[in-house]
């Protein structure tokens, strides 16, 4: 794939940095705070993706702070990298290996059975071993309460959505949010359209890439010459695209995903931002590490929902005036729902 | 895009009048039209009418939406192109060659059938279909045309990638920096003739080989700008990534054209530069002095050294030229598109391009339209994933490389590159 490019400099970089800082310290669950390191590896998308990686990364800086511990991540460049740079993390003898990405789940595994004594989590992917901690995220629920809102706030009665590629922490999101607007929908009698994505059939819009940011500024054109006016792109930078197509128009919304878009877009398109999905992958990591620092690792998934805090959607900021306080009041009703379990957000892709 | 039996057109290459006839073109409009019969007459869709809007909501002149009854349509189209496969057969076998014409017509034919088909209940808006063709093509375009004029004159230039990568790292640090757009323009130009330097000096002055070069440099220009990317423009992004955007200029009286208006006349500046780009390589390489002796030194640079031509002076500063060409290009993902750079944003278009230049035969109009059509079977895929194909996502994505092999393999044939193109020059 032409789009993942090797930086094998800066990959040779980092495991020169990471050969001096190697202390080896035997077994696992050590408690001695000051003994005690966490090395993170993530997939080709680097450290500032924006997205889990970067996320993953806040996490463990977090992390280090709080209960004084050393962390360093190793950055992977390309397909060819994974399984050495595990390795690599593996050889530095720290006690907590954390992988970000469903690329890593194959080296993942294979060296957490190589190395039974050592803990190691996973971001994004449900792996099974007993020495690896999945950390996956439920977005279907909050892509649900945004499904629900973009359909609420829709003038036009046509919403769309289009992802990055047919995976499934992709697809995720768009089965919950065409089922927050089928929702909707039944609630209101009303006939809110999704473009973009049918769940029925599993078929929809694809940019197939992460980076063509243009790619992504003529789907999102296509979808608003098609009448669409709340935009849900789950495709990481190329979502950008979608944000200068809305914000040249002059029409329409953008949700985001993975963190707060007014926080993380560039300002100019703050005023646009209806809200984003959020996956709070850092508190997750931090309670990770806590947890492992205090003897209690164990290899049963986190799943990052709304009532664990896990997945949530962000405030409206700019956007609040679209929102009506009725609309709000059903958000809260709809997110007390599917926490008590009234509600269940179910999808293909759905973890566990 | 006419069949291999053709002879290249263009002045100044030999021309090369071949008799062999080739049943490549048959057999690809005969697979084509089974596919039709198949898909357009056999699997019925759920709607009875497909709807094509011609114009914008903006528009002084609102042309009528075209309703077509869709299966009818399907029928109709699809005896049609049986008839047009099995004329191509009746020439090949009549020892003729089958014009270019036919194979338009058939594309075409084929194409609003398959719209029909696909977008039946829905409504397919066309003239988005066509301004978001531009939109994925600009880059494409300016890449292929430094390509053509690197190649022309004898140099490979593998480094179409780098020059548009370090063309949209320029322009959005430069415009940031400066807050003028049309600075960062010319910053793009500049860094894309700084990737050609090396270019050039390595594969004219040292004579290392010219694709190992481009390869080389494309990993080069990915890793420095991936590198200050996270270094330095992550730290910095409100003073050295918040560039300003070119505002669409919509030209008085010819925007108003129905269909093409809207296209070719609602764009940015860049897009209107792209126009005259187009034309001045293709007047200057086939109606210019300079684009004489420049081919000549493609094409047999120890002629051109014999008349005085001097060879590695104007291969240098020719490779620069293109240089500068795809680095203005590469101004398009950040000035033109979204505004901010991103890490690795060209996503494989400079490869597209030089694709563009080989299925063009290193003509700069040629290779226009190629990356039109690639820019075509991109748009496609997306009109398509939002009315809801029948055809599924993953299929959809392979389309334009598949439309770009089809065209490459089935169309072209034999492409001819210029003589001297990839050896370097070693005066003796």
């Amino acid at each position: 794939m032409i789009a993942r490019r090797p930086l094998t400099a800066a990959a040779l970089f980092a495991a020169l940095a990471l050969v001096g800082c190697a202390p080896a310290p035997d077994g696992a669950g050590d408690t001695d705070a000051t003994d005690y390191c966490a090395r993170m590896v993530t997939n080709s998308g680097g450290l500032e993706d924006r997205s889990f990686n970067q996320s993953s990364w806040e996490g463990l800086e977090i992390a280090a702070e709080e209960f004084d511990i050393d962390v360093d991540a190793i950055v992977s460049t390309n397909e060819t990298d994974l399984a050495p740079n595990v390795e690599q993390a593996v050889a530095t003898g720290c006690q907590l290996v954390l992988t970000v990405g469903w690329e890593l789940a194959e080296a993942t595994v294979a060296a957490a059975e190589a190395n039974p004594g050592l803990h190691f989590a996973i971001v994004d992917e449900m792996v099974d071993a007993d020495n690896v901690k999945p950390i996956v995220f439920d977005t279907a629920q909050a892509a649900y309460l945004a499904g629900y809102l973009a359909a609420g706030v829709s003038e036009t009665g046509v919403v769309g959505t289009f992802g990055g590629d047919p995976q499934p922490p992709v697809t995720l999101f768009m089965d919950g949010f065409v089922d927050g607007v089928a929702r909707y929908n039944a609630e209101h009698g009303t006939s809110v359209r999704v473009l973009g994505w049918n769940k029925e059939t599993q078929n929809g819009l694809f940019t197939g890439d992460y980076e063509n940011v243009t790619l992504g500024r003529t789907t999102t054109e296509g979808l608003l010459d098609q009448n669409a006016d709340v935009i849900l792109p789950v495709a990481g930078q190329v979502g950008e695209g979608a944000a200068a197509a809305i914000l040249e128009r002059g029409v329409g919304s953008l949700i985001w995903v993975d963190n707060d878009g007014y926080e993380t877009l560039p300002a100019e398109y703050r005023p646009i931002i209806l809200t984003s999905i959020l996956k709070n992958t850092q508190d997750a990591v931090v309670e990770i590490v806590r947890s492992d620092l205090a003897g209690e690792f164990d290899a049963s998934p986190f799943i990052g929902t709304l009532e664990n805090g896990g997945v949530g959607i962000a405030p409206f900021h700019d956007r609040t005036p679209l929102v009506s306080a009725e609309l709000q009041a059903e958000l809260g009703a709809l997110t007390a729902a599917i926490i008590a379990g009234e509600i269940t957000v179910e999808s293909p892709s759905s973890p566990g | 895009m006419s069949t291999e039996t053709t002879a290249p057109a263009t002045a100044g290459s030999a021309p090369e009048k071949t008799v062999i006839t080739s049943w490549k073109a048959p057999i690809a409009l005969g697979v084509f039209a089974l596919l039709a019969v198949v898909l357009f007459v056999f699997t019925p869709r759920p709607a009875d009418t497909s709807t094509f809007r011609l114009s914008t909501p903006s528009d002084v002149i609102q042309l009528p939406e075209i309703v077509l009854p869709t299966h009818a349509t399907g029928i109709v189209m699809t005896v049609l192109l049986v008839a047009l496969s099995a004329y191509s057969a009746w020439l090949v076998w009549q020892k003729r060659r089958v014009p270019l014409w036919l194979i338009v017509v058939f594309a075409v034919l084929f194409l609003i059938a398959f719209l029909a088909w696909a977008g039946a209940g829905a409504s397919i808006p066309i003239y988005g279909l066509l301004i978001g063709t531009v939109s994925l093509s600009v880059p494409l375009i300016f890449g292929a045309l430094g390509g053509v004029i690197s190649e022309r004159v004898g140099v490979v230039n593998i480094a179409i990638e780098g020059q548009l990568l370090a063309g949209a790292f320029a322009s959005a640090v430069i415009a940031s920096i400066t807050g003028n757009p049309y600075v960062g323009l010319i910053g793009a130009a500049v860094a894309g003739v700084l990737v050609s330097f090396v270019l050039a000096a390595f594969a004219i002055k040292y004579f290392v080989d010219q694709i190992i070069v481009g390869v080389v440099l494309n990993v080069l220009v990915i890793g420095l700008t991936s590198f200050l990317f996270s270094q330095v423009l992550t730290e910095n992004t409100e003073l050295l990534n918040r560039p300003p955007r070119f505002e669409q200029i919509a030209i008085p009286i010819l925007s108003e054209i129905p269909v093409i208006g809207p296209m070719l006349f609602r764009q940015s500046i860049i897009v209107y530069a792209m126009y005259v780009a187009v034309f001045l390589v293709w007047f200057g390489l086939f109606h210019t002095r300079w684009g004489l002796r420049l081919r000549a030194v493609g094409e047999h640079p120890q002629a051109a050294d014999t008349v005085g031509i001097k060879v590695t002076t104007l291969r240098f500063w020719n490779v620069s030229l293109a240089g500068a060409i795809a680095g203005f290009g590469g101004a398009y993902f950040t000035l033109g598109s979204v505004g901010a750079f991103n890490k690795e944003m060209t996503a494989g278009m400079g490869f597209i391009a030089l694709a563009a230049v080989i299925f063009g035969r290193w003509d700069p109009i040629r290779a226009t339209l190629a990356a039109l059509l690639f820019g075509f079977a991109s748009n496609i895929q997306n009109v398509l994933g939002i009315i809801g194909s029948p055809v599924p996502s993953e299929f959809m994505l392979m389309v334009p490389y598949v439309v770009t092999i089809f065209a490459v393999a089935g169309l072209v044939g034999v492409s001819r590159p210029p003589a001297a193109n990839g050896t370097p020059y070693i005066k003796s």
